[in-house]
This record gives C-alpha cells, structure tokens and sequence, in this order.
C-alpha cells in the first residue's frame, strides 16, 4: 500500500515537474501552490457555513455567511495582495489626486452581468451611492467621506470626497464593496428586491441552486471576464448548526474544506495535525479581530489610571492567548490588531507584563488596602457570549484579581442584553468582548478610542467612556491623512498614549485559520483568501 | 441509642440498596463538608498547566481541566454546590407542592379544579425546555436556577399530595375531627398530611437527584451561574474538549451518576420500607 502510494506520487512530480518547466510564467503567478504542480480544472468544491443567510448579496449585511457567499458571485472595483496591496479587479487602473479628494478609476469594458447585460460605470456609482453608503453596516462610516461618483464616461468612474479618506481605499474589494446591477435595483426598494437572494452579478461564479436553510449552489460562469477562471465546476455550500458535525464533515470527507473559523480552534488545530490536512493563517487580513476589556472610566474606582494598569499587570495576555485561544493569535500589546501593517508597533508603547507583586504595590498606592477579608473592592465583568472564548477569559480574569484583592462577579447574559447592559445602560465595570478590528484602524479601531463615538446605545462604541483630546486629534488627522509616513507616526503616537492611559486592554490578537483536505489547492493566494473569489482553488483529485 | 427492629429507619439501612444508597450518598457529603479543609485554596485557583491527564502528574490524580484547574478540588467544591441546589429546590417544590395539592385535595369543587388545571397547564410545558427559558431570560445565578427547577417539579408532589388527600379525606378519623370542630388547617397538617408523608418522602429523594440532573444540564449548555464551581461547571467547560480530553467531561459525570444512583437506591429502599404492605417482603 505504502509502496504504491509513494510510486503515484513520484510519478504526479516527475510529471509536474515536466509541466511547470513548460509553463514556468504561469505557474510563477500561482500564488500558493508549488511551482511543481499542475492546475487541474473542473471539480466540485463541498465546504460548510452557518449561520444561515438572509440574502446572497453582501452590499446590504455585514453578517458572516453573506460575506463567504456574495464575493463569489459579485466582484469588487479592487482584490488585495499579501499586505492589503490594491490589485485590479472590476476596475483596470486607478489613481488618487494630489489631495487626495478625487480618485479615478478605469473599469474594464469586457465585463457583463450574468444576465447578459454590460457592466459599466453607471453600476459603480450607483452602489456606492445609494446601497453601500445606505445599507451597508460599515459602509455609512467607510464611506461617509464620499460626496459623489462621476461618470465621464462609461468606463471610468470618479470618486469625490469631502476630505481624504485613506481607509476607503482598503475597503473595496468584493466582500465589503460588491458592485451591484444597476439595472436591476435602480428604482427599486433594495432592501426587498427579489435578486438579493437570486443575485445578479458579475463574480466568477453564478446561483445554480439555493434552498432556504439547507445550501447554496453555485457554478462556473463561463463568461467571466477573468479568462481560465474559475477553475471549479461547482461549488456546494452547506448550512451545518453544530460546530462539531462541520469537523466530523471535514474528516469524514464530506466537505472538502472550512473556511472563517467555522470550526472551534481546537479542532482546527486537532485535524490539522492528522495526515491529508493543511492549515492556512493567511487570507485574513480584511477579517482581523481581537479580545479586549473595557475598563468602565464613569467608575470611581476604575478611573484611576494606577488601578487600570494594577488589573493590566495582574492578567497575562499570553496565557489567555496560549491556552483560550489555542495559540491561534498573538498576546495583545497595543489598541491596533497585530496584522494592522505598517501601522501597528510596539516601539515605545507601555507594556504590562504579568507581575502580581506590582499590581498590588500599585493598588496599595492608589489607596485601595486589602480590608479584613483580603479583598480592596469588587467589580463586576460582563463577558459578550459570542463564542465561549470571552465567557473562558473572563474565568481567567477573575482568578488574576482575586489575587490582587479584587472581588470579580462574572455576570453571563445573552448577546442583546449584553450589548444593553454594557452600551446603553452603562452597568459594566469590565466588559470583555471580541471585536472586529477593521482593514484599516480609522474602521475598526477609532470607534473605541474616540470621545466623538461615546454613543450610549450605540453597540461596541467608546464603551470604556474615554476622552482624550490629544487622542481625538491624532485620530482624527490619521483618518484623513494622504501622506503615508505621517500617518504612521499619527498611529504610533496614539498606540503610545493609548496605552499609557489603558481605557481598554488588548487581550488577544486572534488569527484565523483555513482548514482543508490537502488535494484543495490555492485557497488562499492574497490578502482577502476565502472571503475573495475563490476562482483560483483547484482541486488535485 | 438503639434501634429497634420495626423501626422504618432500620429497615432502611437493613434494606440492601438502601444501605449502598446511603454510603454513597454519605461519601459525596463528606466531600462536600471536607473539601475546605482539605483544599484551603479553592477551586477557582490555577494550580498547575491547563489539560494534564489524570495520573500524568501525581500532584493532581484526577488531572487539571482547560484552566489549570484540579479537577479533584473541583469535584469537591461542586458537590457542595450540586447538593446544595439540589436539596434546596427540592425542599422549595416540595413544600410549594405540597401546598397546592392538600389545598386542592382537601377542599375540592373549584379550588381544586382551579389548581389541578394550573398543575396541568406547568406539566404540559417540557420541564428542561422551561427551566433553560427562565434562566435564560432572567439570567444564570444560583438563585434563578434553584427557582427554576422549582418552578418545573412542583406539579409532580402536587399531583401525588392531592390524590392521597382526595382519599384520606372521606375517612372516618377525618369526619371525626370535623364533628369536634377542628379547624381546616389543623386537619391537614396535623392529621392528614402525616398519614400521606410516605410518598412524599420517597420523591422526595427523587427528586433531589432529579434537580442535580437539571442543574448539571443547564450548566452543560452553558446557563450555570459562571460565579459558583458546581459538577456542571466542570461538565461546561470540559465539554469544549471533548473531543482532545474526554477525562474532563467523563469525571464530574460520574460523580453525577455516582449521587443521583445513590438516590434513586434510597428512593427505592425508603418506598419497600415505609409502605406497610411492603414490610414482609424485604
């Protein structure tokens, strides 16, 4: 057995081998696959998702499953390389003015709608302007810069901004931007037009079947602009509840692939170590999140900037991350995620590492002694029940503090009333939550640090009630900030002060991982990975 | 003190299951009352690496759970907690049920037509579905979930009171106190209930076990209190591991086992004992 099996694959590289000599070009621009492989086309792709959808289009939800499913069948202006380096897409070329208030971009003219009908300038601007800025859950905020969409001509498109917005330019690929038909929604009421579940667009793969609560299906449009592409035949989506079915699937065969984290860590890490699986961090970059806690600034206790570092000094990020998290991250060190490059450092930026001694020095000084029962105070943490890994950590966080003579309750709710509890009631001490960090800090990261975004009622906001000036206006220039290098030293500077005043701990930077059978080749091959196309994965079977 | 023969008590301990029942049940509070003193530090404490097996590292014999924790500490702390929600919501239905089913047993006509068709309306409800529902919106802390469980085993004591109310009443002693002019209330308590506590007494166990049951499942699914160590807490987060460290989910659930059987035996033993015509078969 073992002897045929090693004679198959002498004979599958001796013949790649031939192969990619051939087509060496070719087989250069392959992303992830080894140079000794030969691309296989046709095939069907089986993987799982859950939740279940509400609509197949992402232009109008944020929500997770739209985000795998949409990008397949829409395309976005730009894709993104390693780095969130723009690459083209819908549109061939682009260039930003001087100040950074007018971007044009020139669209490709061989496109068409899976409804036969051409793409053309008219799509662009009209998504942008009346679905994206409109209904888009972050699209009202990446987007609020943007003025207007000119139409010179059918096959350029002009984008007029306010005032620079650097962010928005990392914001454009298929999965955050999906350029939607004009023709079809155009005089429409958007939110309730049949094609958001029978999608029209121009992505590399079209409906082929969708069965409410069950899956979707997908195939091959075989007039896709991008020639050779896709590779697949098919694509079957299937909707699984329980975490544990979609990592028996995946063992057993049924799926050949999961993406987004749809399994627990452990068994994405447990069936990675088992033969005929590979295991892909990259591809996460539009996707990156991370844990943290807010300390409530409104309480009296907690106000004091000794006791906020006290409680950062009592709780070691490195074991949460080794041990709640699996590994699968990196222990928090500043307010940006870890992979927000070339903006995230460490240089200069206050660290708290683990030291009991010190944290109760720091509360004895801050005038909180241990009183007759050995406990200073008591506070109260509200962990969000997204995943388990906030409920986990939080059990965690409340044995550091008893050791420095903090009572902790833990109070566990559902996830409404956790965001009730904490954003608009404001009856939290410590909040502790994952959140989406943004393809860019002025999306995800501002929100927390802002004094402009203290909105009470307003979920995952300024929770911790922080108000710094100085903050303010380094956020706020780095926002609009064209020039590159300035923006970074405005981030660095913040990731210092931020982290001197700690209004919010940075727990964890989680990454992500793709996990697939090792015959489903170039999953990930840029920036965006399982959230893109996915018209470059092909099948060694 | 010595017992006498006939007593129900020694028929008990004299009844085979009755006397394993016992000793177990006996070990588990033993765990309960011993576990501060032989663990000062607390279940809660991070003693050694997360997911050691059992007997890889003799400091802890059972193992350490995801956190770090020693499953052996834990299990005696959450026998604390498991028994204690269990007796108390058990005393809590027992007297609510009680109540209602002498009230309904006793008076008949539209009280008891009134209580039985609410005893039916909560009976038609799936108890664990209504327990995870209260918890779920009122939030999980110990005093929740023993009201819950409460709430959903009531109607079991008050179906068995009220039948043996129903029949009780019409005899004779009872007509007797009525002519003398015994208050309502004193007949109830004073001479029909304690002719209808065998019964009583013997769900009474059952239904301890079945509390602990409810109490490990809602923690099982994530809806314990997150502040106490019960067996279910264990269960909780070991259950996130099945899959790499069965021990962690296989160890409070057996002890789960180990106290709910103890209670099913004496449940079983104090039925053959306390009823009459049962006495010559053991």
């Amino acid at each position: 057995m073992s002897k045929s099996n090693s004679m198959t694959l002498n004979r599958r590289s001796f013949l790649a081998g031939v192969s990619a000599s051939a087509l060496l070009p070719s087989a250069l621009t392959f992303g992830t696959s080894a140079a000794a492989e030969t691309v296989k086309m046709g095939g069907i792709l089986h993987t799982t998702m859950w939740p279940t959808p509400t609509y197949l289009n992402a232009a109008i939800t944020t929500a997770g499953t739209e985000a795998f499913l949409s990008p397949k069948m829409f395309d976005g202006l730009l894709g993104y390389d390693y780095g969130m380096k723009p690459k083209g897409s819908l549109a061939r070329e682009w260039n930003v003015s001087e100040d950074g208030q007018r971007i044009t971009f020139k669209l490709r003219d061989d496109v068409k709608w899976h409804d036969g009908e051409p793409f053309t300038a008219k799509d662009v601007a009209f998504t942008f302007m009346e679905v994206l800025k409109v209904f888009h859950g972050r699209g009202k905020t990446t987007f609020a810069a943007l003025s207007a969409v000119e139409t010179p001509d059918d096959h350029t498109a002009v984008f007029v901004l306010d005032k620079p917005s650097p962010a928005m330019m990392r914001a454009l690929d298929s999965r955050e931007s999906p350029i939607l038909p004009a023709h079809i929604y155009e005089g429409t009421d958007i939110m309730a037009n049949p094609a958001n579940v029978k999608p029209i667009g121009t992505g590399p793969f079209k409906l082929a079947a969708y069965e409410i609560g069950a899956n979707v299906v997908m195939e091959k449009n075989p007039d896709y602009w991008d020639e050779g592409y896709p590779r697949l035949d098919r694509m079957v989506v299937q909707f699984i509840a329980d975490g544990s079915t979609r990592a028996a699937m995946l063992e057993s065969g049924e799926v050949d692939a999961i993406f987004f984290n749809m399994i627990p860590a452990q068994d994405i890490l447990r069936i990675a170590a088992e033969p005929g699986f590979v295991m892909e961090k990259r591809g996460f970059e539009t996707m990156l999140s991370s844990q943290q806690m807010d300390f409530n600034l409104d309480h009296p206790i907690l106000a004091k900037k000794e006791v906020r570092h006290a409680i950062a000094h009592a709780i070691d990020t490195k074991w949460i991350t080794d041990n709640i998290w699996y590994g699968l991250g990196k222990p928090g060190k500043t307010p940006l995620h870890a992979g927000q490059t070339p903006f995230f450092t460490t240089e200069g930026v206050p660290a708290y590492p683990l030291d009991l001694e010190k944290a109760n020095a720091l509360l004895d000084e801050a005038g909180y002694p241990r009183k007759n029962g050995g406990m200073r105070f008591s506070l109260m943490l509200d962990p969000s029940p997204w995943g388990t890994e906030s409920i986990n950590a939080s059990s965690y966080v409340r044995e550091q503090l008893r050791q420095i003579g903090i009572a902790v309750t833990v109070r566990t709710q559902d996830f409404a009333l956790f965001v009730k509890t904490v954003y608009t009631d404001r009856k939290h001490d410590l909040a502790l939550y994952t959140a989406a960090m943004g393809v860019d800090p002025t999306i995800g990261v501002q929100r927390f640090y802002d004094s402009h975004s203290f909105k009470p009622g307003v979920g995952f906001s300024n929770g911790a009630h922080y108000d710094n000036p100085k903050v303010d206006a380094l956020l706020e220039a780095a926002a609009t900030e064209v020039d590159e290098a300035k923006r970074i030293e405005d981030y660095a500077e913040f990731q210092r002060i931020a982290m001197e005043d700690l209004p919010v701990l940075k727990i964890t930077d989680i990454e992500m991982a793709t996990i697939a059978a090792d015959y489903v080749k170039d999953f990930t091959v840029d920036a965006i990975g399982a959230a893109g196309s996915l018209k470059q994965l092909w099948l060694d079977q | 003190m010595r017992l006498s023969r006939d007593t129900a008590a020694f028929r008990l301990i004299s009844h085979p299951s009755g006397a394993i029942g016992l000793i177990l049940l006996i070990l588990v509070a033993a765990m309960a009352v011993s576990a501060g003193w032989l663990f000062p530090a607390g279940p809660w404490t991070m003693v050694g690496a997360p997911r050691v097996w059992p007997g890889a590292d003799p400091r802890f014999p059972l193992g350490t759970d995801s956190m770090g924790r020693d499953i052996l500490t834990e299990l005696f702390y959450g026998s604390r907690v498991s028994l204690a929600i269990g007796i108390v919501s058990a005393l809590v239905s027992l007297v609510f049920g009680t109540l209602v089913g002498a009230i309904a047993g006793y008076y008949g006509r539209w009280i008891d037509d009134l209580l039985m068709r609410l005893t039916d309306a909560v009976q038609t409800i799936p108890s664990f579905l209504a327990a995870i529902a209260i918890v779920g919106v009122i939030g999980p802390s110990l005093t929740t979930i023993t009201i819950a469980i409460a709430i959903v085993s009531w109607p079991m004591i008050a179906r068995l009171v009220r039948a043996d109310f129903l029949k009780l009443r019409s005899l004779d002693f009872v007509q007797s106190c009525r002519i003398i002019g015994m208050s309502d209330l004193r007949i109830i308590f004073t001479q029909i209930l304690p002719n209808c506590l065998a019964p009583i007494i013997v769900s009474s166990s059952v239904l301890v076990a079945t509390a602990i049951i409810v109490e490990a499942s809602l923690s099982f699914l994530g809806l314990g209190d997150p502040n106490v160590m019960s067996w279910g807490t264990i269960l909780n987060v070991g259950r996130q591991e099945l899959r790499s460290g069965w021990y962690m989910t296989a160890i409070p659930a057996l002890a789960l086992v180990v106290t709910v059987l103890a209670l099913n035996l004496i449940s079983d033993a104090l039925n053959d004992s306390l009823n009459p015509r049962l006495k010559e078969r053991s």
